[in-house]
């Protein structure tokens, strides 16, 4: 009896501790969903009287809001790429080779995650323009094309694969980039994807660097256009404009969240500590 | 050291740079550490330089003028420098004493019941972090709306009076402090999941033969093994507290009157918005000084409690 009831209660705390997380998103899209005349209406309607998906279309036509898409797909896809070809390599070199100075070097580099970006804003800002490379694609993505954070998760995943491996195929005469690509890269495969999912969710949110270095709003992310979008639209009865470009810009990253839950809920567990 | 190291270590020039082997690894280690070192290491030795000059963003660093420590001594008389470092700390410590508790409960209510549906919970709680943190804030200024918003609604239905939220000085910083804690507290409670898994079952079972109910297992057995994870959480809170930026400028540019004003935003603000690059540059300089001395105080007392 008394066991039952516990359960009962922690079901019960459990539901209620999901309505926080999930109200936002429903207030997200039913405000999506609404009509410039309901909007205004004091209180708010808590469901829309007369749901309408009008306001997804105007999205696109108060801000370039599907080349942003394409310009966030572009930044996104190209920086998580080349983390996840730099990371293995350096977190490879981190867990299996030998040389002075790689444990000052490696916690160095750690040492760089827990550094606020905004430290190094302005001369990031300097040195990017002074490459000529202000309001440009590259220029975005160049300062991000490495990530301490990847490395050490590499590191992590591969200090666990064998020497033994690694050595056999030494011996089979394997040459190093062979041994990475063909021994070493297979085995991390879960850590490959979650690292992918962690740099294009990182990249596609982030927003204070694509903030100081673009100015030219064709190149603008998808977070960009969204800051477009609200100052567009500061009456309440565009609101239904605004989520619905919200609701957009979120959905890659809910997408994938989504299709990859497992593996990210358990690369998350794996950065953390033991005990 | 694992035992493989030492295998490789037997064999002399195993993995040394310079040998053929030591090639193959400058090249795997050289695409990472250019981007680091040129765009992490080398802006922040640059951040110190520019903090000694008077430079407007805009115009070619030797443009600079040479003021020497002027910029921190103009700090030292701002009175919004320090406000920012203040509403900075009041934020982090907010989201520090909410975020180890809140999160640690959190943690074992998704872990210890067996009921169906923690694997969803535990997805759910977690999805608010991958959300575009732009995207979502804007959804949060319509809840904090006077008037339109549900909350304010929430509270007539209630008989209370509407907390002003974003629009008051008083109340500013503290919606901004719920925000950050709703976005992230998935992230931390999935942290401390993970560290409860490794506590081995037979210690509950020890405990229980013991007699000791819930609240003495909690005590004597789970916070004590997870003492790891929650200095862990508390590092990484503090310093995702301190980074916050996007909900600043999309809720408040750093208003009402200055109350919402953080460091991160003071100093992008002051850099891009006012083209004061060296007053930023010495802010900046300054955050970095006391996130070191903050740090080295951390290690002192971790090493002081091993």
């Amino acid at each position: 009896m008394r066991r039952r009831a516990v359960r009962l209660a922690a079901g019960v705390a459990i539901a209620l501790a999901m309505l926080p997380p999930l109200f936002p998103l429903y207030w997200m899209v039913i405000s999506s969903l609404k009509g410039p005349e309901e909007l205004q209406r004091v209180p708010p309607t808590w469901f829309p009287a007369d749901p309408s998906l009008g306001a997804f279309g105007e999205v696109f036509e108060a801000v370039p809001f599907a080349g942003a898409f394409l310009n966030s797909l572009l930044i996104a896809g190209v920086s998580t790429l080349s983390v996840l070809v730099t990371s293995v390599m350096a977190g490879y070199v981190f867990a299996k080779y030998r040389f002075r100075g790689r444990e000052v070097l490696f916690w160095g580099v750690v040492a760089t995650m827990f550094l606020p970006p905004v430290v190094t804003l302005v001369p990031l800002y300097w040195l990017v323009s002074s490459m000529g490379l202000a309001d440009s694609y590259l220029g975005v993505m160049l300062p991000w094309l490495a990530n301490a954070f990847g490395i050490f998760l590499m590191r992590q995943f591969i200090a666990d694969i064998p020497d033994e491996l690694i050595d056999a195929a030494r011996i089979d005469g394997a040459g190093e980039l062979r041994i990475l690509w063909r021994v070493v890269t297979p085995l991390l495969m879960p850590a490959v994807v979650s690292l992918a999912i962690f740099a294009f969710v990182f990249y596609w949110n982030n927003f204070i660097w694509p903030l100081s270095i673009l100015q030219d709003d064709s190149k603008f992310p998808v977070v960009l256009a969204l800051t477009q979008l609200l100052s567009y639209s500061t009456s309440v009865q565009y609101q239904n404009v605004v989520m619905a470009g919200a609701l957009i810009a979120a959905v890659p990253t809910i997408l994938v969240f989504l299709l990859a839950q497992r593996v990210f809920v358990q690369s998350v567990s794996r950065t953390g500590v033991k005990g | 050291m694992t035992a493989g190291t030492t295998t490789l270590a037997a064999r002399p020039q195993a993995g040394r740079l310079g040998s053929g082997r030591g090639r193959a690894a400058l090249a795997f280690l050289s695409p990472a550490m250019l981007v680091i070192g040129l765009f992490t290491a080398v802006p922040i030795a640059l951040t110190f330089w520019i903090s000694l000059h008077e430079w407007s963003m805009y115009t070619p660093l030797g443009d600079m003028e040479w003021r020497g420590l002027g910029n921190y001594s103009d700090l030292l008389k701002n009175q919004d420098f320090f406000q920012a470092l203040g509403n900075t700390a009041i934020y982090v410590a907010l989201v520090l004493v909410v975020t180890v508790p809140l999160s640690l409960a959190l943690g074992m209510l998704l872990y210890f019941p067996r009921v169906a549906g923690k694997g969803v919970a535990r997805a759910v709680l977690f999805s608010t972090y991958v959300v575009p943190t732009v995207a979502i804030a804007i959804v949060w200024g319509a809840l904090y709306a006077p008037d339109y918003g549900p909350f304010a609604q929430v509270f007539a239905a209630l008989g209370l009076p509407d907390p002003t939220w974003l629009s008051a000085p008083d109340t500013a910083l503290v919606s901004l402090v719920i925000f950050h804690l709703w976005q992230m507290i998935g992230y931390y409670t999935i942290l401390v999941i993970a560290g409860l898994t490794q506590i081995p079952g037979d210690l509950y079972e020890a405990a229980r033969i013991d007699g000791a109910g819930f609240w003495r297992q909690t005590w004597n057995v789970t916070l004590p093994l997870l003492r790891r994870t929650t200095t862990f959480i508390a590092l990484v809170a503090v310093i995702n507290a301190i980074q916050v930026f996007d909900p600043v400028y999309i809720l408040t540019q750093g208003g009402p009157a200055e109350s919402t004003s953080v460091l991160s935003f003071a100093i992008q603000r002051a850099a891009f918005q006012h083209g004061l690059a060296g007053q930023a540059s010495a802010m900046a300089f300054s955050l970095l000084v006391i996130l070191l001395a903050l740090g080295g105080l951390f290690l002192a007392a971790m090493r002081r409690r091993s």
